[in-house]
């Protein structure tokens, strides 16, 4: 039977060749003739359909992740660059239609982790109510400890600290407020070079800072100890999302779908070997999802044809292939400074809001590639990152759930589910450095970065 | 423009040809953009400030580029005819403003005397076409013929 027979089949237009006909369904065996198929190659609908199934076929049967990859980002096409760090106005709706991603105001609500928390938070009041006077006035009058922890927790110092590790705030403040002191009072630095202001002091205060912090919880969070920590390394996700007509060239005229890439750097990431665990179940829906008719090149958003890269920071065969924190530093293009200079305070925002989506799609869904999931393999459990965006002074916190990859056109039909983010606003963790000493240092940014370190799955 | 280098003297423009015409885009912009046709020496940083300074826009990005006229229609002589070059900005309103561009010929409703004028000259239209054609039973074949 001719269809049964391996032949080499050349199928131009799509550079695809396959070995044998394995797009061909099982023929019951009493039939005597081969089963009546659209044509491979011609230029028809019935052929382009065929053609997808087979490419779709080659990817489920790919026999490793790194084979997949290749094959999924093998065709090479004009996309669109988003950029997670832009001056773009309103760019985070527009990165919230291109994502699917609700956007939610404020952190999670952390039930579990509270429980674990409520001890070790109260537990730095009670050790300093231990040093300094007895009594819950004195506690109460002396440290205005931020609200975050469970507020039954706070007025009744439990005793049974010794039980929990405790998390000393002094210990914590001073760790900062050396990283800080450090990098821009004691080392003697030259002027900065122009523009390279954020590399020449937040930089460095944000490596040292997050180094001392995850070496300094280590022993309260065991996962932070089997972590992996990149410096400047690359995140890469190639997503397809929604269609468009080619307008110009030799494809003029056809249906394509709107391809995008993502080449982030950020500063640092945490990558550790267990998976964090889910904030909210795969098919809550939190919100809606922004939608914006216009084409992407009215962000303005430009495309250019290079190399389709899936990549969390690491190669597949790394251990370390879930995420944890991503840190991010704002660039000198675009300080909080020349937003304010040229009338535009609520693009500073904006801007946070942006790379907190965008850098975190980015990685949950590359990490959720490298676990073998694509967008007609839709993920079957959630994938969760943190990340803080921060330009030296001003903090912001995001959290991002990845509950669908399946964005295309004919995936996203059925698909109900959404990702979800949430994200704080910029607060800043000091008021300013002067002489030697660290004024206004603000706890609950530090305690929001500590928390975000010590969150790990429930079984450690 | 010559370029400011430190201590030089300031740039003064007297009665430049700066214009800007609002234009309704070919395309679908957002709903903060609007399309212009502006001088081909104003820059972006001009543009923002026309808009600021002359009229009280708040601009919150500028955009340009140059659209460059075609110069293949020929005449009778068979030289070439180029169409003038003109530069678009497309600027982004501040302050969460919006602009749709106008509809500046809006269909007119038609009064009884109008709608009567129309439907006689429709009527005369249609005898006079009836009146030029042959008879129905020929099937189109002119009565030069037999």
């Amino acid at each position: 039977m001719a269809a049964s027979r391996a032949r080499r089949v050349l199928w131009h237009g799509r550079c695809w060749f396959s070995q044998t006909e394995s797009a061909v369904p099982p023929q019951p065996p009493d039939s005597l003739y081969p089963p009546i198929v659209a044509s491979a190659t011609a230029q028809s609908k019935a052929a382009r359909r065929r053609r997808l199934e087979h490419f779709k076929q080659r990817v489920h049967a790919a026999p490793s992740i790194e084979e997949k990859l290749r094959l999924y980002g093998q065709l090479q096409r004009p996309k669109y660059m988003v950029y997670p760090q832009t001056f773009a106005l309103n760019a985070d709706r527009w990165y919230q239609s291109f994502t699917k991603t609700v956007f939610v105001r404020g952190l999670p609500p952390r039930a579990a982790p509270a429980a674990a928390k409520a001890p070790g938070a109260v537990a730095p009041e009670a050790a300093r109510a231990a040093e300094g006077a007895a009594g819950m006035s004195a506690e109460a009058a002396k440290a205005p400890e931020p609200g975050t922890a469970a507020p039954g927790a706070a007025k009744t110092p439990q005793p049974a600290a010794g039980a929990a590790p405790y998390l000393d705030m002094r210990e914590l403040r001073s760790l900062a407020c050396d990283a800080l002191l450090q990098e821009s009072f004691y080392q003697n630095k030259k002027r900065p070079y122009l523009y390279r202001d954020q590399d020449h002091t937040p930089g460095p205060f944000l490596t040292q800072l997050v180094s001392t912090l995850a070496a300094f919880l280590c022993s309260r969070n065991p996962l932070l100890a089997a972590s992996s920590i990149d410096l400047k390394p690359e995140v890469n996700y190639y997503w397809h999302h929604g269609e468009e007509v080619v307008v110009h060239g030799h494809r003029k005229g056809r249906v394509d779908p709107v391809r995008f890439q993502i080449d982030d750097n950020p500063h640092i990431q945490i990558r550790v070997p267990k998976q964090l665990p889910e904030i909210v179940p795969l098919d809550s829906d939190l919100g809606d999802v922004p939608v914006i008719d216009h084409k992407p090149s009215k962000l303005p958003l430009f495309k250019r044809q290079y190399e389709n890269k899936v990549f969390i920071g690491s190669k597949v065969a790394d251990p370390c292939c879930y995420g944890h924190t991503q840190f991010h530093l704002i660039p000198d293009k675009l300080k909080r400074q020349r937003f304010v200079r040229a009338n535009l305070e609520d693009q500073i925002e904006v801007l946070y809001r942006a790379n907190g989506i965008a850098s975190l799609f980015a990685w949950t869904a590359a990490q959720a590639m490298y676990q073998g999931f694509w967008n007609e393999a839709d993920v079957t459990r959630p994938f969760v990152s943190q990340a803080v965006v921060t330009d030296g002074k001003y903090f912001a916190f995001f959290c991002y759930q990845l509950n669908t990859l399946a964005l295309t056109v004919e995936t996203i039909q059925n698909n109900t589910r959404k990702n979800i983010c949430w994200g704080t606003d910029s607060k800043p963790l000091y008021e300013v450095v002067e002489d030697g000493n660290v004024k206004g240092l603000n706890d609950e940014v530090l305690l929001q970065l500590v928390r975000f370190l010590l969150n790990r799955p429930k079984e450690l | 423009y010559p370029l400011y280098q430190l201590g030089g003297p300031q740039l003064r423009i007297f009665r430049p040809n700066f214009f800007m015409l609002a234009v309704r885009p070919g395309v679908p912009q957002p709903e903060d953009t609007v399309q212009f046709r502006v001088s081909m020496e104003m820059t972006k940083v001009d543009i923002k400030n026309y808009l600021e300074k002359i009229y009280s826009v708040p601009v919150a990005a500028v955009r340009t580029r140059i659209q460059y006229g075609a110069n293949n229609k020929r005449d009778h002589k068979n030289r070439r005819v180029k169409k003038p070059d003109y530069k678009v900005a497309y600027v982004q309103l501040g302050q969460g403003q919006t602009f749709q561009f106008p509809n500046l010929f809006p269909e007119k409703e038609q009064d009884a005397e109008t709608r009567s004028f129309d439907d006689f000259r429709n009527k005369y239209m249609e005898r006079e076409q009836q009146r030029q054609k042959g008879d129905p039973r020929r099937g189109g074949v002119p009565d030069w013929f037999g």
